[in-house]
């Protein structure tokens, strides 16, 4: 049978039986709109935690030295410049990026009547920011001890949106990246709380440079020796940056910790991310990474996959559900295809005594199923959008700000539209499978003398 | 020619089965118009059924044109049903969500020609039955004569040699089942089509070369003029 003979008389069919076929595809277009609902709120949380909150490289890993273990014979081994260089020697590995940690104490302060009336009113011109948020800052009185550490700065080319990102010398402000997570933090629950401005790489310009004291805490006498007093600019946010400190070139770090802490610290690396040149040779290398006697730190890896693996799990739980609606509505479109097909005995005996053989009455059946799929599946995923965007526009309009809240909840990859659809044709088919076969093999002189 | 020999056919099985057909063997010449009459249960439709190929669960041998109809597989046989043989049902079954044309041409979806060419062809043998006025007309727009001329149409429509007609008057009051009458002997006679008629009132029939009597299942009389 032809395929424009086929779609005329199944347009046919259809119409005249659209009652009974929209009645029947009501689950079908629910399931469908389920489904789409929930894979792409499950996809879209599972692309903000994996890009804004435990952002995963699949080709780096972070390499720390290896504590001594109660139990073990051989002793934890210190990551040092000769220990880079081994690493960096091991096939497959592209690149060795070393971080290093501040061994001495460091204060900042955040006195709002230090900062200059200039540098307020530079910040006062910025987009956005309101006299209130001027009040606040200039009403800011935080004094705190600070962590930190040096970065590769190759690590995070491309972070440093303020500023250079290379070490200075003494007496210039010290450039800074701030972690990306924590100023996520900051921006959703510190900053509208107190009325301060939240940060972006847009404000970094111009906000103004903050007082630093190394060599220097409120808490504890320290080390001794002199405090040097200078300041530090935040030239960009990153995901390399660590939690809860500053994080500054490598290079600076390197020098300080000569003059504060000795030769020893500054040579000595908390951690170093190596990057390897696929994927694929990921194995490999952190076994050879052991065999060094070093550690591999998969804290972050492991949060990530744990988080994921959550919401893999409830968006799987979800979408079951859909996917049994979608199935039970095949039940409901079996039966009406049954008695769709009861009504039309003495027709299909006709269509058969005019010349139909059994596989085109089957196509035609069949053929009316896929459009019911189709349509629903297609008024489903409408329904689904509709219903994403809404949630969307719940978020923006009524729910209050939360720290990585998303521009959008949902993620609609195309598979996801082609599933939506194919499952709602499958379901279809499968259903009207049973009528197509009963309708097909229907006895042509029975069926004419059917009442 | 069709030629049937010792064709016998049962419903159900067992103690229960019922013999429509008993041993019926009979010669229809080509270009023939023949009566079969008979009570109600005698088996005339069912042997209309196995002539047309719509009922293959026979015994015996039925052959048309040198074609054992048994030995077609379901292509085959429905490509007889679509080429060579036109069915008239006593309650005309017409599809009721397709006007005349439509219904006329329903068979041409399941071979391969060309819409617009049946559409023409239907026109024509819509004309031919005396409805060219009524081409766009749905059945429920129809009287019972009009309804049985449209059905007539259809069975025209792929210049069938055989047309089996299952009492096509047997609906319709008696003006115009002898209007019907007349035109399925004028499709005998003017276009040399072998006609085969299953009826009660065969003496409405003026012209027919064959008459068969079938009771209970047996061929009981086969007559001449």
């Amino acid at each position: 049978m032809k395929a424009h003979k086929l779609y005329r008389l199944v347009r046919q069919n259809l119409h005249r039986n659209r009652r009974n076929l929209v009645f029947s595809s009501v689950g079908i277009v629910v399931g469908i709109c389920s489904f789409v609902f929930f894979l792409a709120l499950g996809l879209g949380i599972r692309q903000t935690v994996a890009s804004e909150i435990f952002p995963v490289e699949a080709n780096r890993i972070q390499v720390v030295p290896r504590a001594a273990q109660f139990g073990t014979l051989a002793p934890g081994r210190r990551l040092d410049d000769q220990g880079l260089e081994q690493l960096r020697a091991i096939p497959g590995v592209r690149a060795v990026y070393p971080r290093q940690e501040l061994a001495f104490l460091a204060t900042a302060s955040l006195d709002g009547r230090q900062i200059s009336p200039a540098a307020l009113e530079l910040l006062s011109r910025v987009p956005g920011i309101s006299r209130r948020a001027i009040d606040a800052v200039r009403s800011v009185r935080m004094w705190l001890e600070i962590i930190g550490e040096g970065i590769d700065p190759r690590l995070v080319a491309g972070d440093a949106s303020a500023g250079e990102f290379h070490d200075v010398p003494d007496g210039e402000p010290i450039p800074v990246l701030l972690s990306q997570r924590m100023v996520e933090i900051y921006n959703a629950s510190f900053a509208p709380a107190r009325g301060l401005p939240r940060i972006s790489n847009s404000l970094l310009p111009f906000l103004p440079s903050i007082p630093l004291a190394l060599n220097h805490s409120y808490i504890s006498r320290g080390g001794g020796g002199q405090v040097l007093r200078t300041r530090m600019k935040i030239v960009g946010l990153s995901h390399h940056a660590i939690m809860g400190g500053i994080t500054m070139p490598l290079a600076t770090a390197r020098r300080l910790n000569r003059r504060f802490a000795g030769e020893q610290a500054a040579s000595r690396y908390r951690a170093a991310v190596v990057e390897v040149d696929s994927s694929d040779r990921l194995a490999p290398v952190q076994e050879a990474v052991r065999a060094l006697g070093y550690d591999i730190d998969l804290g972050e890896k492991r949060m990530a996959q744990s988080v994921g693996l959550l919401i893999t799990l409830v968006t799987l739980g979800f979408t079951l559900i859909s996917l049994i609606i979608v199935g039970l509505s095949a039940v409901s479109i079996s039966h009406t295809f049954f008695m769709i097909i009861f009504e039309r005995q003495k027709e299909i005996g006709l269509l058969r005594a005019v010349g139909a053989t059994r596989s085109d009455i089957r196509a035609i059946i069949l053929s009316e199923a896929v459009a019911v799929g189709s349509a629903g599946g297609l008024l489903g995923i409408g329904l689904g959008l509709l219903l994403c965007r809404g949630v969307d526009w719940l978020a923006v309009e009524v729910m209050p700000d939360f720290p990585f809240k998303p521009e959008t909840f949902f993620a609609y990859p195309a598979w996801l539209f082609a599933g939506a659809i194919g499952f709602a044709v499958l379901f279809c088919a499968l259903g009207a499978i049973f009528p197509a076969q009963r309708a097909a093999s229907l006895d042509p002189a029975r069926a004419l003398t059917s009442r | 020619m069709i030629v049937a020999d010792r064709v016998s056919r049962e419903y159900g099985s067992g103690s229960g089965a019922t013999r429509a057909l008993d041993g019926v063997s009979l010669t229809i010449p080509a270009g023939a118009f023949v009566t079969v009459v008979g009570t109600s249960g005698s088996g005339k439709t069912t042997l209309l059924n196995i002539l047309g190929g719509l009922d293959g669960d026979y015994r015996g041998s039925v052959r048309v044109t040198g074609r054992e109809l048994r030995d077609l597989d379901d292509r085959q046989l429905s490509d007889y049903r679509r080429r060579e043989v036109g069915f008239v049902f006593q309650h005309f079954n017409l599809l009721e969500h397709l006007d005349a044309r439509q219904n006329v041409a329903i068979s041409a979806m399941f071979g391969d020609q060309d819409l617009a060419a049946a559409r023409r062809r239907a026109e024509q043998v819509l004309e031919r039955v005396g409805l060219a006025g009524m081409l766009g007309r749905f059945p429920g727009e129809l009287s019972g004569g009009q309804k049985q001329r449209v059905a007539i149409a259809r069975a025209l429509f792929s210049s069938p040699r055989l047309i089996l007609a299952d009492e096509p008057t047997g609906n319709l009051d008696s003006t115009t089942g002898a209007q019907i009458i007349e035109l399925f002997e004028s499709l005998n006679r003017q276009d040399g089509l072998t006609v085969v008629v299953v009826t009660h009132e065969e003496f409405l029939f003026r012209h027919t070369s064959l008459s068969l009597r079938l009771e209970d299942g047996k061929l009981a009389g086969e007559q001449a003029p």
